[in-house]
């Protein structure tokens, strides 16, 4: 698959949206696309119809797929927490009257669901009907919110480590992992086997939940802003490098081991990394806009998209793994479909 | 390069001080240009063109063994969440609560590449109250550390003072910080332009504002942070100079708030402009020595417990042999 423009050409669809594309993620059916914009829209993309939906009065900072089958939800700097529903109306779920939401997430099951946002050191829980369930305190503002596999526990990070809470406990004791520094983002394993934060030193940390062992996985040019493990939990794929950082999650984890480094471009930094919901394959975006898929036992790598536009700043698989879609800072946002024809 | 990146200005200065009268003149005041102002709490800040973002000052010690490499954590997040905004603005105004010391807003700036790829620093502002600075300074540590930090200060409420009395505060500002520029206000009317694009950090203008500076030498010790001045007449090795103030800020960074120097280095016609906070050090060649004057390195430190003969002598060791 070496003729890459005619892969683009024949399997993608290209718009031009106009501002920083944020994030971007698949509804849960797989149906639609979003994409969320540093002018506050977000747009939606399904095949070759894309609709724009007016969403902040401001810059969207983070976007998850709803709890329901379809509709998104995107949380904006006008401290607004929205639910965009697949014909794009925009509804309501919070606001908090001007402080930022930054981070959203939501864990989808048969009664309903959770849906989890950050706004300065608080997370808030609401349940698919906007009720808030809680908020839980941390002691620095939350940085990242992951759920579990199972949507039994959330994780969240900040200053000098994690908390990891259970969402329906009685009472909100966390346990506290702790590393001292300032911690980025975070990352659970499927298995629940393990926490990764992503840290301003160029760094991730983890630690292994079974016992507290810390995990350090150093050696970053830059910061890793993007990471995620395989869908069987053996891998840890990052971004920050030239290339994908793959940290090994068996045979005893991380601890000791260089990683493996694939898909390299000399001197372009990785920027985001997706890995694919299925099978042991990484997506990855590049500075100088180039995307691609790698298969981690062979190594082999397929260029979706060729150098030659901005940096990469959005990355997702559709939940069958089917379609991949990107989003770059310049506002180039692109569907491909790689499934089998 | 550094066109394209915007400039931040930090706004520092106890409670009290006209902080924010000076704020509200900035936002006001028919500019035409569009500014975010991160600040602490949600005042009554009369906001039209421009966006006011709330934040809680975030501090944290960066883990590379050093200690007072402190860092604003908010500020990397706020200002890189910014930058994706598709309304782009003409600079950040970053307000300090009363007691803060502006050392991790400028580290923040030395520290963080997603920074540093889209802003500048361009100066610390510190507004200080005329009548009750002597109090101050008396009283709290962080009011000295945010007059060495400044590069402008607004000596405020002079309607309150006599003017024996101002010009004895600005004597002992001096007496911390020699080359900061002090403007006089009473109600903080200081006009925009003189506080906001004043690009202090910039390399290429360290030691500009007052060659004379280095003339005086006078020394209010009473604050604990003053300052010291030196001259070499010979062309500096560049390699022992780094060598000696890479030393130097490792053991003494703590202490030493403030570095800025121009080198003549030897074999390069050009100016060599240094500068640190803290441990942070940052420098670069700046074109050729005006014409004229001579090619005298100068270097100025600000800080606590400074040993004036060793650094003395630190610095002429650093000139080529005679």
């Amino acid at each position: 698959m070496s003729d890459t423009g005619a892969l683009l050409s024949t399997r993608g669809v290209m718009r031009d949206l106009g501002a920083h594309i944020v994030g971007a993620c698949f509804d849960r059916r797989g149906l639609q696309c979003a994409f969320g914009l540093g002018d506050g829209s977000v747009h939606l993309a399904q095949g070759d119809d894309w609709q724009r939906s007016e969403a902040h009065d401001g810059a969207v900072l983070a976007l998850c797929p709803d709890v329901f089958d379809t509709g998104f939800l995107s949380a904006g700097d006008d401290g607004v927490l929205q639910r965009i529903q697949s014909d794009g109306v925009a509804a309501r779920v919070f606001s908090t009257g001007g402080k930022w939401i930054e981070q959203v997430t939501s864990f989808a099951e048969a009664r309903g669901g959770v849906i989890a946002c950050a706004v300065g050191k608080q997370a808030h829980l609401f349940d698919g009907a906007n009720t808030k369930l809680k908020t839980l305190t941390h002691p620095s503002t939350v940085t990242g919110l992951a759920f579990d596999a199972k949507g039994k526990r959330l994780a969240a990070s900040h200053y000098n480590g994690a908390s990891l809470w259970y969402v329906s406990a009685k009472t909100d004791t966390p346990r506290v992992l702790e590393w001292k520094g300032s911690h980025t983002g975070i990352a659970l394993h499927p298995a629940a086997e393990a926490v990764v934060t992503s840290m301003q030193e160029n760094a991730l940390h983890g630690w292994r939940l079974a016992d507290g062992q810390h995990m350090r996985m150093t050696g970053y040019p830059a910061k890793s802003e993007s990471l995620g493990f395989t869908r069987n939990g053996r891998w840890l794929a990052s971004s920050g490098a030239d290339s994908i950082v793959l940290w090994p999650f068996f045979g005893g984890g991380p601890m000791g081991k260089p990683p493996v480094e694939m898909a390299q471009i000399e001197g372009i930094l990785c920027t985001r990394v997706a890995c694919h919901p299925k099978d042991e394959l990484v997506a990855a975006g590049f500075g100088d806009g180039t995307v691609l898929v790698a298969q981690i036992a062979t190594r082999r790598v397929v260029i979706i998209a060729e150098a030659g536009g901005d940096p990469v700043s959005a990355l997702c698989w559709s939940p069958d793994g089917g379609r991949l879609a990107f989003g770059t800072e310049g506002g180039r946002a692109v569907l491909v479909d790689l499934s089998a024809r | 390069m550094s066109e394209s990146l915007v400039p931040v200005t930090v706004l520092t200065g106890f409670l009290g001080a006209g902080k924010t009268t000076l704020l509200n003149r900035i936002l006001t005041e028919n500019h035409g240009k569009r500014y975010a102002v991160v600040i602490n709490e949600f005042g009554e800040l009369g906001v039209d063109n421009d966006l006011v973002v709330d934040a809680d000052e975030e501090v944290f010690e960066m883990n590379n063994g050093c200690i007072c490499c402190t860092v604003r954590g908010d500020l990397i997040r706020i200002v890189g969440a910014l930058m994706k905004r598709a309304k782009k603005f003409d600079g950040i105004i970053v307000e300090t609560t009363g007691l803060a010391n502006p050392a991790p807003v400028a580290q923040t700036f030395f520290v963080d590449e997603g920074v540093r790829a889209k802003t500048r620093l361009d100066a610390i502002v510190t507004v200080v109250d005329a009548k009750n600075l002597p109090a101050r300074l008396a009283d709290s540590a962080e009011a000295a550390a945010q007059i060495a930090f400044a590069d402008v200060i607004v000596l405020n409420k002079l309607d309150l003072v006599s003017g024996g009395e101002a010009d004895e505060v600005e004597r002992r500002i001096r007496a911390i910080n020699p080359a900061v520029r002090i403007i006089r206000s009473t109600r903080a009317d200081v006009p925009v332009d003189e506080i906001l694009h004043q690009n202090a950090f910039d390399l290429a203008r360290i030691l500009q504002f007052d060659p004379d500076f280095l003339e005086q030498d006078e020394h209010g010790h009473t604050e604990g942070l003053y300052s010291v001045s030196f001259a070499v007449e010979r062309e500096v090795d560049m390699q022992k100079f780094q060598q000696w103030m890479g030393t130097l800020l490792q053991e003494k960074g703590a202490d030493i708030l403030r570095t800025k120097g121009i080198l003549a280095v030897e074999g390069d016609p050009r100016r060599f402009a240094f500068q640190a906070v803290h441990m942070m050090a940052d420098g670069d060649f700046i074109g050729p020595w005006p014409e004229g004057t001579p090619r005298h390195s100068r270097l100025v430190f600000i800080g606590r417990d400074l040993n004036r003969p060793q650094l003395r002598r630190g610095f002429e060791a650093c000139q080529v042999a005679a």
